[in-house]
């Protein structure tokens, strides 16, 4: 797991509910620039995206990891609701969404089980 | 030029009458033979031509003081009668006779070449007048030195006075072609000089120029072609034919000259219909100036009125506009009672009558008073407008505001609180009582944080003290809470409208802001008195200055308190602290 957030505190409590829930996390990135360069080198098999970065928006970001070979299965994640992004959860190619309040081990393996190419949305 | 008395247009006059009477004595009995057959046209032609200048000279000096064109006029009149006294048969009649020979001409290209102010203007027409002047009595002096002379009394008069086909061949010297060729150049030089001016002159400047420069450019055109008969290769007798015609030419042309200085005055008449096609229905702002270009016959008209409030000039529309007295561009400052109400941007040459144009602009007085009201409406309208859509856009950024408030701040420490008391749920039978007091201890602390920006955020939204305990304690509570240092001056301790309270305290929250955010500021002074009926806020920090007051945070202040009537003023010299001001009414 690749956990993207510029809010450490969040990032320090999903690493700790993530690794309770049986994944492995392999690194941390608190914005766009580091999400993609930790995308590259750490090869994650999960990233977990927050939409809102300091440097840039986490669709965008998102786009630009999903482009390429091997790219990871990508979800997203907001202290807001999925209903303030709209379609644009199912337009990107994130493999779903979770709210922020919502994440845990068993809401991460949803997602990630859903099917690819239809968001899988908890949240 | 000096308004002529009427004692001096007597005088004149009276002199030119004698002059002409004494010029036609001397070439009847002056002592030269005149052919028979040429006495009575020359003699007509010659004083019809000298008294035509004087007399139309001394109507144009009267009625156009300002232009120079009538005296020069009635010079050229004298010194057309002064060739005369050639024709006297006695040596000091000669002598005096060469040397005034040709001073007319030199009197017609200054007259032409400055047409129709009479003044020079620059260093063409300087140059071209001058070279006049030094090709007359100094070259003819020249020519008596090196010996111009003849018999006394022989043959027609000297100096072509009566024109005639020259008998015998001519043979020109050298110095008889140098002279020529210079002639001929100055003449052409005139012709471009006023050609150049009629085709940049506006339609006004032109219908004064057209007449004069028509009849002037006839006039050079003939000499031209007299002056260059020879290599021409035209015939003596077409010759003499070219300078009949000239001297026709020159009768009327000073009425030519005269009309054209006279003409605008002409068009003095115009006032009265302006008059009555304003009255004829309520001015829309394009009729009212497509009248005044149609009166002043000056399409390219323009009217700025003035807004005293604003001290600026708007058109029509309200608008505002720069109003300068650049591009050649004349102006014209329309008052009522000393206060200005309007300017004209009209055609220069309409400068040059200033009567005229204030006739006109008393005519068209109560529309253009009229439509400068209009003018200032439509200005405060265009004010409110766009005040109105920055309170708009100001509010819509407010929420912009709150909602990212609220995102970045109150909602990442709830989401924080929920994953610890996840996490804490989740290890619940397998962590320490430790290990899930620090996360319980974790989730209060983000929970507090989370509260006390949410008060932080309300405070912002709306300050409650201010409406419980007055504008003191709000202020107080405010610069207690400011980053930079703030000292609050004695407010007095009444209560004000609601909507006054809420702006003097959003003046002073906004320039706290400012002084710690972008002034770079070490102290700030907030100061709060009564003033009149009203309330006056001052906010001074001795941070770097340089705000803007047009900047979207102060623009916005200064229509909040706009919106109250009030006013708000910033002073914020580079280097020496800013000093923001706001004065609201009361009721």
């Amino acid at each position: 797991m690749l956990i993207v957030d510029d809010h450490a505190p969040f990032r320090s409590l999903a690493r700790r509910l993530l690794v309770a829930g049986g994944f492995q996390v392999v690194g941390e990135a608190a914005d766009g620039a580091d999400a993609l360069r930790a995308a590259r080198e750490l090869a994650p098999d999960v990233v977990l995206l927050d939409v809102q970065l300091p440097d840039s928006d986490g669709f965008a970001v998102a786009e630009r990891i999903a482009g390429r070979q091997g790219a990871p299965i990508i979800v997203l994640v907001s202290s807001r609701a999925r209903l303030d992004y709209g379609s644009r959860v199912d337009a990107s190619r994130a493999r779903g969404f979770i709210a922020k309040a919502e994440l845990g081990g068993e809401a991460l393996l949803r997602v990630i089980s859903g099917p690819a190419g239809a968001a899988t949305c908890s949240g | 030029m000096q308004r002529l008395s009427p004692q001096g247009r007597k005088v004149i006059g009276a002199a030119g009458l004698l002059a002409g009477v004494g010029a036609g004595c001397a070439l009847v009995w002056g002592g030269y033979e005149v052919p028979a057959d040429l006495l009575a046209p020359t003699l007509v032609l010659e004083v019809a031509v000298g008294w035509s200048f004087v007399t139309v000279g001394l109507v144009a000096w009267t009625r156009r003081p300002d232009s120079r064109t009538g005296a020069l006029m009635v010079v050229l009149g004298f010194a057309w009668f002064a060739r005369f006294a050639v024709a006297v048969a006695v040596r000091p009649a000669f002598v005096i006779g060469v040397l005034l020979s040709s001073v007319y001409l030199s009197v017609l290209v200054h007259l032409l070449a400055t047409f129709p102010g009479g003044r020079v203007q620059n260093r063409a027409e300087r140059v071209v007048v001058t070279v006049g002047y030094l090709l007359s009595a100094p070259l003819d002096a020249v020519f008596l030195l090196l010996g111009a002379q003849r018999g006394l009394g022989e043959g027609p008069p000297p100096g072509g006075l009566v024109i005639a086909a020259r008998s015998g061949a001519f043979t020109p010297s050298g110095v008889d072609l140098a002279v020529q060729a210079v002639v001929v150049a100055l003449f052409l030089s005139l012709l471009a000089i006023v050609f150049t001016r009629w085709r940049t002159a506006g339609p006004a400047q032109r219908r004064s120029l057209t007449p004069g420069v028509l009849g002037g450019a006839v006039i050079v055109g003939t000499i031209l072609v007299e002056r260059t008969a020879i290599l021409l290769l035209i015939p003596p007798s077409v010759g003499v034919v070219f300078a009949w015609s000239a001297q026709v030419v020159l009768v009327v042309w000073p009425v030519a000259l005269l009309l054209g200085l006279l003409r605008s005055q002409l068009d003095r008449s115009a006032v009265g219909r302006l008059i009555v096609e304003l009255g004829a229905g309520l001015p829309v702002p394009e009729r009212l100036r497509s009248v005044l270009a149609r009166t002043l016959h000056d399409p390219t008209l323009e009217l700025a009125y003035w807004l005293p409030e604003r001290r600026a000039f708007v058109d029509a529309s309200g608008v505002p506009v720069a109003v300068e007295a650049n591009g050649g561009r004349g102006l014209t400052r329309l008052e009522r009672d000393g206060e200005p109400i309007a300017v004209l941007v009209h055609d220069p040459v309409l400068s040059a009558e200033p009567e005229l144009v204030a006739a006109v602009a008393a005519g068209a007085g109560m529309a253009v008073q009229n439509e400068r009201l209009h003018a200032e409406v439509r200005s405060q309208l265009r004010e409110v407008r766009a005040s109105r859509a920055r309170i708009v856009e100001a509010a819509d950024g407010a929420r912009r505001r709150v909602e990212r408030d609220l995102h970045d701040g109150a909602q990442q420490r709830l989401v924080t609180v929920a994953l610890a008391l996840r996490l804490a749920r989740t290890q619940l039978g397998s962590a320490s009582r430790a290990e899930i007091g620090a996360l319980l201890d974790e989730a209060g602390a983000e929970l507090a944080g989370a509260l006390e920006e949410l008060r932080e955020l309300a405070r912002g939204i709306y300050p409650v003290l201010l409406t419980d305990a007055g504008l003191g304690p709000a202020l107080t509570s405010l610069a207690e809470r400011s980053p930079v240092p703030a000292v609050v001056g004695d407010v007095p301790a009444r209560r004000w409208p609601d909507a006054v309270e809420r702006t003097c305290y959003f003046v002073v929250s906004e320039a706290l802001a400012n002084a710690a955010k972008h002034a770079g500021a070490g102290q700030v002074v907030i100061d709060v008195r009564a003033d009149g009926g009203g309330l006056c806020v001052q906010v001074a920090d001795d941070g770097r200055g340089g705000a803007e007051a047009a900047g979207s945070g102060l623009r916005g202040l200064a229509d909040r308190v706009a919106a109250l009537g009030g006013e708000l003023s910033v002073h914020s010299p580079r280097g020496g602290g800013t000093r923001v001001i706001a004065t609201v009414p009361c009721g």
